[in-house]
């Protein structure tokens, strides 16, 4: 069931919060030993605050639905983790970040934690301290990430919606893998307080569920201006479930042609073709675009990120650096060894690159990519197959996530057909704030394709009796 | 950015004296890393004009 859907029915009475909760906990308990995409489940919080709900007048979108967030955003009495041993004696947070206490205000109910690549600084899910989040689709590859453990835990059916971060794609890469909807939003669009950084200036909170409508729901939820958090912007925020009905009639759509070539595996760059002219067949008007200098885009963001991050991490990197894991060690301290000048000529490029990438909204409304041009490796692997050559699999990654974060703009990942029995998905990015257009164009899309309504075979393998 | 991938000891004493401590294997993975982002750092280089502004960075917006 959609998110959605279930709210309807709390409003209407059909089903109540604490049946709502009982039905995710028991799903968690069934399935969540394989896939291992919560840290903590908060059993007892959750059940106290379904009962509290019960008998009170819905009010608020999300009213009585069971939600979950990855473990670098604070929930008042839980420790945050952030997956890393370093954390590991780190006290219960004693207030909600923002964006848990813009879920709690439209009513819904927090499930508990989930699993992320440490620190949310890797694509694999597989650094954590709690083990490898495993993809539900096949046990035996990795789930993406960072945002791993929230985007399996959409796909399993663990919980009705996640929240996720995304710094160069966190939110979008195991949405794709998983099979989910996600949206990385506008930067500045949410609050990034309560939430361990990675980047500052990249870092965005962001939806992950069912379908683009469950999506802008909840994005609806945790929007907003914040003045404890600078990077926020005061926009009003709209109802996003509004006019998604309005369909994409004359919508000018860019295919960016340049990550559709030998980049993606050919399957892949099938299945988004296809997509492509699912939109083309609801009335869009396609063609191609390029964004000059769109593959340094990735090197601007790294020549900013690196630094941003490893500054965060300085006082543990000199106490604790045994307690991170290898690959994040790694990254952490490389950012020790890049020049500051270097950190400037980054945020000089990121101005090119925004006034590039705006030259190319003056023609198009949304642009269109792949989100992944593999699929996602095997855990405990490095490298992927992508049309017959094993490549490192974090080197894919960059050209087609990096951008958009780099420029701030909100991108909405969809599935949009199954290679090898594991789902594909078409990254849609629109202009700043253009969030109600992604979700339209979504929307759309969902209505005449059925990728993001197909389920992994979890039940049968757990014995479960649906 | 000089061009050069620096050298283990190179980077070990970097480390130091910045009150960091990492082993050799820590320090060859980081070579892995600047072996890519050396270069195209210096290609970045060449490719922003001199006269390109930064980006803004933000700051509160609250009365004094």
């Amino acid at each position: 069931m959609t998110l959605v859907a279930l709210a309807q029915r709390l409003r209407d009475g059909e089903t109540s919060p604490t049946e709502a909760v009982e039905y995710y906990l028991a799903r968690i308990d069934a399935l969540d030993g394989s896939i291992n995409s919560y840290i903590a489940v908060m059993e007892d919080e959750a059940r106290e605050a379904a009962a509290a709900l019960e008998g009170s007048q819905p009010r608020g979108g999300l009213w009585g639905v069971p939600v979950a967030v990855k473990d670098v955003i604070d929930v008042s009495g839980s420790p945050t983790t952030a997956a890393s041993d370093v954390r590991r004696d780190v006290a219960p947070a004693d207030r909600d970040s923002a964006v848990v206490e813009g879920l709690r205000r439209a009513g819904a109910i927090i499930l508990g934690k989930l699993n992320t690549h440490e620190f949310a600084y890797g694509a694999m899910t597989t650094s954590s301290r709690f083990g490898p989040s495993r993809n539900p689709w096949a046990l035996d590859r990795i789930v993406g990430g960072s945002s791993g453990g929230s985007g399996a835990c959409v796909a399993a059916e663990l919980a009705a919606g996640t929240l996720g971060s995304d710094t160069a794609g966190s939110v979008r890469i195991p949405s794709c893998f998983n099979g989910v909807t996600g949206l990385r939003p506008t930067s500045g669009r949410i609050s990034n307080r309560g939430v361990v950084s990675v980047a500052f200036s990249f870092d965005a909170i962001g939806p992950l569920a069912r379908t683009a409508e469950d999506c802008a729901l909840l994005l609806g939820a945790v929007a907003g201006f914040d003045p404890a958090d600078a990077s926020t912007v005061d926009v009003p925020v709209p109802d996003y479930t509004e006019g998604l009905e309005k369909g994409i009639e004359g919508l000018r759509v860019g295919v960016v042609r340049s990550l559709l070539g030998a980049n993606v595996d050919g399957r892949i760059r099938e299945a988004v073709c296809e997509a492509i002219d699912e939109l083309a067949g609801l009335g869009a008007r396609v063609e191609d675009v390029e964004v000059p200098m769109l593959k340094h885009f990735g090197t601007i963001q790294q020549a900013m990120q690196f630094g941003e991050a490893t500054e965060v991490h300085l006082e543990t990197l000199r106490t604790r650096l045994a307690d991170y894991d290898p690959d994040v060690r790694a990254r952490l301290l490389t950012g020790l060894f890049i020049p500051s000048p270097v950190y400037a000529l980054g945020n000089r490029g990121r101005l090119l690159a925004y006034e590039l990438t705006r030259e190319a909204f003056r023609e198009v409304d949304v642009l269109v990519a792949p989100t992944m041009p593999t699929l996602p490796p095997r855990i405990g692997e490095d490298t992927v197959d992508l049309n017959g050559e094993e490549i490192l699999y974090r080197l894919t990654i960059i050209p087609f996530n990096s951008p958009w974060s780099l420029v701030g703009l909100p991108v909405l990942s969809v599935p949009c057909g199954f290679v090898d029995g594991l789902p594909a998905g078409l990254a849609l990015v629109g202009w700043r704030f253009a969030e109600p257009t992604l979700f339209r164009a979504g929307h759309a899309f969902q209505q005449v394709t059925d990728w993001h309504s197909r389920r992994p075979q979890l039940e049968q393998h757990a014995g479960m009796v649906e | 950015m000089a061009h050069e991938l620096p050298s283990i000891d190179q980077l070990r004493d970097a480390a130091a004296a910045q009150g960091i401590h990492p082993s050799d294997d820590d320090l060859e993975a980081v070579q892995g890393f600047l072996r890519v982002l050396v270069p195209a750092f210096a290609e970045l280089e060449q490719l922003v004009p001199l006269d390109m502004r930064p980006a803004a960075m933000f700051l509160p917006t609250e009365a004094p």
